[in-house]
């Protein structure tokens, strides 16, 4: 064995020198790359382009386009950014997968992703947390996420969302409450929380699975209890369903309806019966509307696709840019080194600034991170040592099958 | 498992039980009534589904994954003929012409969907039923991601307005059903005895089970079994068909709608005794009812949430097999 091993041939070392001559100037061009010019800088993404989620997935890829556009039309320090998107199809297995493939195979430092709270969870732990790779949730509202101080997230805690509706529930004068909760970290989340904000009684407390063909069972057990107001926390299609059947069971309007950010969609109006949902009031982040770089983005965002912009594409937009930013402001395109920037770029003590180009301005000053203060077209962001950001919610309302909006709350 | 669900969650729903139960068992029985009903109603759908499982199961001789996902190709036929022929016109069971026409669309584009796959895929692969089975879930993926492509990944419906339930039957019983649902178990009872005639009264039901009990021996007696194999496909796929497309009517049609109940088809058509028509009938019926009465359990203080009728389903499925181990209406094992 050991001549074998001394006996390499000429040929074989050779062999082995040219490797190592190609190794090495691989090297050489990554690290020459990192300078200045060079590709575009990878970073990834997790999406819900399929599954339950989907609406979304498309949310989310109109605001990634748009915030796309706004960083490549500057530019980071000469280079673009280019984003590797992969399906969760709103499920944690596809989820997890697709960030092994974005973190493991194309090796990318940043992930936004994703949309589902289990699915993003599921991501974190069994990816993202051994190693120093930075993940900003686009759209997760599940209090559970705050325990993990090292997983961001633009959309706000559901934990603010599932105080107001207690506030609300128990401000319309409801003596008790049912709710039903899809079964996951989302609906659990949302449900603790709502659970220890909420002081009336509880007359009924259960959990539905996702993607079920009917939720018939869960309608009759809601309508067999004396409850005034039903929440639901679950999602569009589940809800749709939910909504459909209490319609043709004829108990639809026996409780006043609340429901959680995640039942609200054009989707439910167009597929439930007119009159259906009249009155029901659905609490959701909303983006910073009363501001002027929201109103760019509004308007952008309508000539661009034809509609209003949701809150969601507002936090998938503020996702890509303070990536963009961290980049900028980051000695190192490392996890390590973005993750060291990006709570610097969104908080105070920096100059205020509302889009990445002002951004890039001041960073290319050679002003460190904690000169930049961005301000999301989605809020003041601000991320805090849980990697939550500061809370903007919206209350909606059912009137003559339409959302109308009711008012706003701000939340910690 | 089922110990940190049931702990898990607080136990508000396991203190407080319904209050039809409370009050005396006989307050409790339209509720009781209401599970019942549901049951049928979704039983009626998962027997359509369950019929050409098993028929493919006991001719083609493997377990067809693309089968959920052939129920929602006829579901989105429909959808493009309801969407073509409009909803005026007639109506039966408070459904519009246009609406059988969409379940006849529906069935026929399942069926020519799932001979044009036997012949361009599982005819021409030389392999086992192992190999068919991971064909199948590929069919599957393809399917769904044709029908993703053409309609989008999000959820719709059939231009159908949603019924309130028919107030007589309401008033006396307290079973809140509607026209549809009555609708959507009478035309797929009539599908099913219009199958027990073909299979006990005709040539192709002689053949066909003969095909099933013994390839082999079915073809030296003269018996053409590849001609019986495609009736079995169109058979088996349209009924799928017309369970997709009442799976639209009672749900919503999404891409996944099909493949979401391929697993309660499943353990109905294994429950039943995979192969026998009869035994998806049979298992189709159980596992709907089953699958719907599981509010029962919480409503009477078990603290079993309606989120684990699935499961629940599974375990009387394992249960019955170790048993029987052929089904409730399996053959012996020979």
């Amino acid at each position: 064995m050991t001549h074998d091993i001394c006996g390499l041939g000429r040929r074989d070392v050779l062999k082995g020198v040219g490797a190592a001559g190609i190794a090495a100037t691989a090297g050489c061009v990554d690290l020459g790359s990192l300078g200045g010019g060079g590709g575009p800088y990878e970073i990834g993404m997790v999406d819900s382009q399929t599954g339950s989620l989907s609406a979304f997935g498309e949310r989310n890829q109109r605001g990634r386009e748009l915030a796309l556009a706004d960083v490549n039309d500057v530019g980071i320090g000469g280079r673009e950014l280019s984003i590797s998107v992969q399906d969760s199809q709103s499920v944690q297995q596809a989820g997890v997968s697709a960030a092994q493939q974005l973190v493991n195979q194309e090796g990318v430092p940043f992930l936004i992703g994703a949309v589902g709270s289990g699915v993003t969870l599921a991501i974190y732990q069994s990816v993202v947390q051994s190693t120093d790779v930075v993940q900003l949730s686009q759209n997760s509202t599940s209090p559970e996420l705050t325990d993990f101080p090292d997983l961001l997230r633009m959309s706000p805690t559901g934990r603010t969302q599932s105080s107001a509706l207690a506030d609300i529930i128990g401000e319309d004068g409801n003596e008790s409450v049912a709710i039903t909760w899809v079964n996951n970290d989302y609906g659990s989340g949302i449900t603790d929380a709502f659970l220890n904000a909420y002081d009336g009684e509880v007359a009924y407390e259960a959990s539905h699975n996702q993607g079920e063909s009917s939720y018939s069972s869960v309608v009759s057990q809601m309508a067999n209890t004396d409850a005034d107001a039903w929440l639901f926390v679950t999602y569009q299609p589940e809800f749709t369903t939910m909504a459909q059947e209490a319609y043709s069971s004829g108990v639809d309007d026996q409780a006043t309806w609340y429901g959680a950010d995640s039942v609200q969609g054009s989707d439910v109006l167009e597929n439930t019966p007119e009159g259906s949902l009249e009155g029901m009031k659905v609490v959701l982040p909303s983006a910073a509307v009363d501001q002027e770089n929201y109103q760019t983005f509004a308007s952008e965002f309508e000539d661009e696709y034809d509609r209003t912009p949701t809150a969601w594409a507002a936090y998938t937009y503020d996702c890509v840019v303070t990536a963009a930013i961290t980049i900028q402001a980051a000695d190192d395109f490392t996890g390590a080194a973005l993750g060291d920037t990006i709570r610097d770029v969104t908080r105070p003590e920096g100059e205020q600034v509302t889009s990445f180009e002002a951004a890039s301005e001041i960073l290319s000053d050679g002003s460190g991170p904690s000169d930049v203060d961005y301000q999301g077209v989605s809020g003041p962001i601000d991320f805090d040592e849980n990697g939550d950001p500061v809370a903007y919610l919206q209350i909606l309302t059912v009137q003559d099958h339409e959302y109308e909006s009711t008012g706003f709350i701000t939340g910690e | 498992m089922l110990a940190s669900l049931v702990a898990g969650r607080s136990g508000v729903v396991a203190g407080a039980l319904a209050p039809g139960v409370t009050q005396g068992g006989l307050d409790y029985l339209p509720q009781l009534l209401n599970y019942l009903a549901n049951g049928v109603v979704f039983s009626a759908i998962i027997v359509l589904g369950g019929i050409g499982l098993s028929l493919v199961y006991s001719i083609a001789d493997f377990a067809n994954f693309a089968h959920g996902d052939t129920m929602t190709v006829g579901a989105y036929a429909g959808l493009v003929t309801m969407g073509a022929v409009g909803s005026a016109g007639p109506e039966l069971f408070a459904l519009p012409a246009g609406f059988y026409a969409a379940l006849l669309a529906g069935i026929a584009v399942a069926a020519v969907v799932a001979v044009a796959t036997h012949y361009l895929v599982y005819e021409p692969l030389d392999t086992d039923s192992i190999g068919l089975l991971i064909t199948s879930i590929g069919v599957a993926f393809v399917y769904r991601a044709l029908i993703q492509i053409q309609f989008g990944t999000g959820f719709t419906e059939y231009d159908v307005a949603t019924l309130r339930p028919i107030p007589w039957i309401e008033e006396f019983t307290g079973i809140t059903v509607t026209e549809h649902e009555i609708g959507i178990v009478l035309v797929a009872t009539v599908l099913v005895a219009a199958l027990h005639v073909v299979l006990q009264y005709t040539t192709l039901g002689r053949t066909m089970r003969a095909t099933a009990d013994n390839e082999a021996l079915a073809k030296v007696s003269g018996i053409r079994t590849e001609r019986v194999i495609t009736s079995m496909w169109v058979i088996g796929a349209g009924l799928a068909g017309a369970g997709g497309v009442f799976l639209g009517l009672y749900n919503q049609l999404s891409p996944r709608m099909g493949f979401n109940l391929l697993l309660v088809i499943f353990a109905a058509v294994i429950l039943g005794g995979i192969g026998s028509v009869y035994g998806a009938m049979l298992g189709g019926v159980v596992i709907g009812v089953v699958n719907r009465l599981t509010p029962v359990l919480s409503d009477f203080g078990v603290p079993i949430e309606p989120a684990y009728a699935n499961a629940i389903a599974f375990v009387i499925m394992v249960l019955v097999l170790l048993v029987r181990p052929t089904g409730i209406a399996g053959e012996g094992v020979s």
